[in-house]
């Protein structure tokens, strides 16, 4: 699952083409997807991602609360239960991210992993079920972010400048490590949107240096081709099967 | 070549039977629709009295789909709430806002 959620983040996030830093995200928005994966040829329904936006404030600063979750459907919990939380703590305006954090739990297996953003270094601290914590500090290019910040930077990339086939390359944190990312515009197709009906969307294909996406052009994700951009359907293709996250409910948008 | 369609018949059978009780999804209609297939195979090579056995596997196997139809069409895929991860969560953020204040003042110590 862990894969399948890199590869999640990865189409999602690896599309960040170049951002602009007047962040038109919202706090308050709530997107919910039904993530499905194709066994032996027919694509199961296994578990609910929802991506969703809040202010928090110190007593200092404003911050925009960016959280991923991803909970298994409960028929599924007996076998192999997932309740995993991505969630990066951004500047409201840059979308610059302060505080990443992704804490695990997949069919038992635990992580927690925390990513301090400062300037062009990151001090990550992971901590996996029965190992040491560990902590690593490395430097990172000026224009890196984590996984999810950039899935909601790449809202506001006006992507109706873009020509069929351009490409842009990026670097995302993950893993404790940088890893570089190739995304390609491939054009507008029509998907279907969940509660928002059916929408033209601009479809956009990922690539990354990572054992992780496989194929060329299979990892795609759809974003709707209007002021909010939001993602409507990501297909993943990873080296165990492929599958997709579809879009069924956006709200606060 | 009867007998063989006829153990892989009662094989596909079985299988389609467990795979419909376990949460499998659709994943069970594969199992199931290779039952089915043998099963009509099996009825084609059998003569007289020798197709009852392939019968009831063919009931079995459609009743099977039919079961996991209805359930993928009438039961609605949800997540419950989880207490533990709601608690989760909540710490999760307060632990944060905890550790943005700390790197706050860290900043303002190094100014």
């Amino acid at each position: 699952m862990k894969k399948i959620f890199l590869v999640i983040t990865s189409i999602l996030l690896l599309c960040s083409f170049r951002a602009t830093t007047n962040s038109k995200i919202k706090s308050g928005e709530k997107l919910v997807y039904t993530g499905s994966y194709n066994m032996s040829g027919l694509m199961t329904q296994l578990a609910q991602v929802t991506m969703s936006t809040e202010n928090v404030s110190t007593s200092k600063n404003n911050y925009l609360h960016l959280s991923c979750e991803l909970a298994t459907y409960s028929k599924w919990d007996k076998f192999f239960k997932i309740r995993d939380i991505y969630e990066t703590y951004v500047d409201p305006i840059t979308m610059k991210p302060a505080l990443y954090k992704r804490s695990i739990d997949e069919g038992g297996y635990t992580k927690k992993e925390k990513y301090v953003f400062k300037n062009n270094t990151v001090t990550s601290t992971a901590r996996k079920r029965n190992y040491p914590e560990s902590v690593k500090k490395f430097t990172i290019k000026p224009t890196s972010i984590d996984a999810i910040s950039i899935l909601y930077q790449l809202r506001s990339v006006d992507f109706s400048k873009y020509k069929a086939g351009q490409t842009k390359s990026y670097t995302i944190v993950f893993d404790e490590k940088e890893i570089p990312v190739t995304l390609k515009y491939i054009g507008k197709e029509t998907v279907n949107a969940g509660n928002l009906g059916k929408k033209e969307c601009y479809k956009v294909s990922i690539g990354a240096k990572t054992d992780a996406l496989k194929g060329q052009d299979k990892n795609l994700i759809w974003l709707t081709a209007d002021d909010k951009k939001i993602p409507a359907l990501m297909k993943f293709s990873i080296p165990v099967g492929t599958g997709q996250i579809a879009l069924s409910s956006a709200t606060g948008i | 070549m009867q007998k063989i369609y006829l153990i892989l018949s009662f094989v596909f059978t079985l299988l389609a039977l467990v795979f419909s009780i376990m949460p499998m999804d659709t994943i069970a209609l594969l199992p199931i629709g290779l039952a089915i297939a043998f099963c009509l195979l099996t009825i084609r090579k059998s003569e007289g009295n020798k197709v009852k056995i392939p019968k009831w596997l063919l009931t079995i196997s459609v009743l099977c789909s039919v079961f996991v139809i209805g359930k993928t069409l009438l039961i609605k895929d949800e997540v419950v709430v989880d207490q533990t991860f709601e608690q989760q969560k909540i710490e999760t953020k307060q632990e944060a806002k905890k550790e943005l204040e700390e790197l706050e003042q860290l900043e303002n110590d190094l100014e």
